[in-house]
């Protein structure tokens, strides 16, 4: 067997056997989806207590409305079908003004809501149906605890400004009758492309495509790519470092030559990534095809996510090891490791601009860049826009291209680094060793 | 036939002349010893016998043809530092190392090895619950897994204890007799001098001495003077012709100024006190090591 799969099979087994494999291995998708599912857990977990609010309506056109639809609201919506309930009450004070000293009277109410008397209170200014723009008596203002982010404050904005609505189209003379038409909102679905099977030529008509689909697919495949590049390509440094400080490294290049010993290093990291990727990816499959949505599974992209994640941590990969046997113990290792670990991390804050827009300049030149092909690319084909096919192509021998060179270039530096003791290479005498060897 | 040549190596770091135009060759069959003080240069020529590092300048031959590092299958390599996997279990260790040797039964070879040193107990422990010479037998124990053509030991018998030592020892000697070469470096003179065939002392980068025991101990002359006698070095003091002596205890070896005569120096001290051993010899390895390795401080007593 060649020496750097013996090499690659220690470390793989190295690797797999330990506990602390096995738990990342069940943690990795906690991590991963853990917000995911925590926020799909717990969307329909709203707080249920009865919400009572203060209305000083400086208008004195909107109380009563917004009092009958609470008792709207309160009868209708508060139960689902299963008589489970849903949603909070509402309970509406109307408080008169009070117009010599309205500080004192919203320090009161702050108050109340201090002393958990009422849950909010809502100032509705007297211009309110035909505002001023700026001015304070144009205005709402919703008092809460954590106003900026509560659901109520959403509902009472939508019970006042359609009413505000109700009353404008009132007096320019429209039926009252005809209100509910006429703010009838038709929403644009979101629709895949139709296409034809290739087995029996009929068309086969678009799928709708939810935002949630559009986004998860996408983040899974990058996330799951950053996460191998983590488990196996970054630890080579830290675990080269050792290597060498240990001693160990000197006596595994009696028998074998820093090439194999570089790669024997970068396969099993390899083998470790393939490993858990293909875990989870058919764990990713077989629980969508369960779940009945086995045509949201990207099979064309599979193929490219596995030839990029293997390169990927081939390129990272031998970065890591070159840079790792330059390192004489873990301070060294410890001030290198963020640097070297950036532009790995950098393609993560591009995924949003990326998703939003693929086909625009910026997600092409970056999937173009061959560090950030395997994921600005992959990122972008596993979209549901088609991208031009040359690109995957182009970008595709490109990172190849440039793993061979990663590959040489740190096959260099480790060479010439491993043995060496003392103080840390500065950046010129890396490229010096990529120059002479 | 020469396994091993050097002509010319030379070989810096930074502004430091580690290896100054070194030229050597190592004969099939021998055992071949480098000598010199730390820091003179052997390990890095050992390294660069190995191809982990490249010479400066000057040619380095390997069975007379291409450097070990591209027929490591036929070189036993034993570095100065050791270096395990600690968590790997020994005989696993062993085998992992046999296996990349090419051995074909690497874990039966581990059985034969372990059995050897008296090891086998530890087959199937951690490397970290090994002693250090435990586990420096077992670093030995990789090295020659494969029975190399080519052993290159660096400071082999360092921090082993006299029996592990003699085994280690009797190992390197069958290896030999059934035709492997040894190269290996030390600092134990003693070794040298009983197990050597060739020794090379290699003193500031530079070659200083290469040869046989006896070719080398001819360089000096039969300048020493080993004496046992009554009242021990204390009955030296005023003896003329003496440039340095070497206090043993029991013994004393005295090097002569050149040109004196070495019976004078005897009848002056059978005229102070009681002579009970006078030899004639040749300077030990040890002492020829001195002089070079510590030139300045020749003179008076050691």
């Amino acid at each position: 067997m060649n020496k750097s799969f013996v090499i690659a099979k220690r470390e793989y087994r190295a690797a797999v056997r330990t506990k602390a494999f096995l738990i990342s291995l069940l943690l990795l998708p906690v991590f991963m989806g853990g917000g995911l599912i925590v926020l799909t857990l717990f969307k329909d977990k709203i707080d249920l207590s009865d919400k009572k609010v203060v209305v000083l309506d400086y208008s004195g056109l909107m109380g009563e409305h917004i009092i009958k639809t609470a008792e709207n609201w309160n009868k209708n919506n508060i139960y689902d079908d299963k008589k489970e309930q849903i949603s909070p009450l509402y309970f509406i004070e109307i408080v008169h003004p009070d117009t010599v000293n309205p500080l004192q009277q919203k320090l009161d109410l702050s108050n109340r809501i201090r002393n958990k008397e009422i849950h909010a209170f809502l100032q509705i200014g007297v211009d309110v149906v035909h505002p001023h723009f700026g001015e304070e008596q144009s205005r709402i203002f919703y008092f809460a605890e954590n106003s900026a982010v509560d659901n109520v404050r959403e509902w009472l904005s939508n019970v006042i400004n359609n009413k505000i609505r109700e009353m404008r189209v009132v007096e320019f003379g429209v039926d009252p009758k005809k209100i509910n038409d006429l703010f009838y909102w038709v929403g644009t679905e979101s629709m895949g492309l139709l296409k034809v099977d290739s087995k029996t030529g009929k068309v086969i008509d678009a799928k709708e495509v939810n935002e949630t689909q559009a986004i998860l697919i996408p983040y899974f495949l990058i996330f799951l790519m950053f996460m191998m590049l983590m488990m196996s390509a970054v630890p080579l440094l830290s675990s080269v470092m050792e290597e060498k400080s240990e001693r160990v490294a000197e006596v595994l290049l009696g028998s074998v030559t820093p090439w194999q010993f570089m790669m024997g290093k970068i396969i099993g990291g390899l083998g470790v990534s393939l490993t858990t990727s293909t875990i989870y990816v058919l764990g990713a499959v077989i629980t969508l095809r369960k779940m009945g949505m086995s045509d949201v599974i990207p099979y064309d992209v599979l193929p490219w996510f596995f030839a990029y994640m293997l390169l990927n941590i081939i390129m990272v990969g031998s970065i890591m090891a070159a840079l790792g046997a330059s390192c004489n113990d873990s301070k060294d290792a410890q001030a290198i490791q963020f640097p070297a670990m950036l532009p790995i991390i950098l393609p993560l804050f591009f995924m949003m601009p990326v998703i939003m827009d693929p086909l625009g300049k910026l997600a092409t030149g970056l999937s173009l860049f061959p560090l950030w092909t395997p994921m600005i690319m992959l990122l972008r084909q596993s979209t549901s826009v088609t991208i031009p096919i040359w690109q995957p192509i182009v970008g595709l021998i490109g990172v190849v291209l440039f793993t061979f060179f990663c590959v040489w270039a740190g096959a260099r530096i480790f060479r010439s680094a491993i043995i060496f003791q003392g103080k840390r290479p500065k950046i010129g005498t890396l490229i010096r060793y990529i120059i002479k060897g | 036939m020469n396994v091993i040549e050097l002509n010319h190596i030379t070989k810096s770091f930074g502004k430091n002349v580690a290896v100054n135009d070194l030229s050597l060759d190592v004969p099939e069959g021998s055992i071949y010893g480098f000598i010199g003080p730390n820091g003179s240069g052997k390990t890095t020529t050992i390294r660069m016998i190995m191809n982990i590092f490249y010479p400066d300048s000057g040619i380095i031959k390997v069975f007379n043809g291409e450097q070990a590092g591209n027929l490591l299958d036929r070189v036993g390599y034993l570095p100065e530092e050791r270096g395990l996997y600690k968590k790997m279990k020994v005989k696993e260790l062993i085998s992992f190392y046999g296996e990349l040797k090419h051995v074909s039964n690497p874990s039966r070879e581990a059985d034969y090895w372990l059995e050897k040193f008296d090891l086998s107990n530890w087959a199937k422990k951690k490397v970290e619950t090994l002693s250090k010479g435990m586990s420096q037998k077992v670093q030995f124990i990789i090295t020659i897994i494969n029975k190399p053509e080519i052993i290159i030991l660096d400071e082999p018998f360092s921090g082993l204890d006299p029996v592990n030592a003699e085994i280690i020892k009797e190992v390197i000697l069958d290896l030999r007799a059934k035709g492997s070469t040894i190269v290996f470096s030390t600092h134990d003179m003693s070794v040298a001098e009983k197990m050597c065939d060739f020794i090379s002392m290699i003193y500031k980068g530079k070659k200083v001495l290469d040869g046989t025991l006896e070719s080398i101990q001819k360089q000096f002359g039969q300048d020493t003077i080993r004496i046992q006698m009554e009242g021990g070095v204390s009955m030296l003091n005023g003896i003329a012709g003496i440039e340095k002596i070497n206090d043993f205890g029991q013994i004393q070896e005295l090097r002569m100024i050149p040109g004196t005569d070495s019976q004078q120096i005897l009848s002056d001290i059978i005229s102070k006190t009681r002579v009970t051993k006078f030899e004639i010899a040749s300077p030990s390895l040890n002492d020829i090591f001195i002089r070079i390795a510590r030139p300045e401080k020749n003179g008076g007593y050691e």
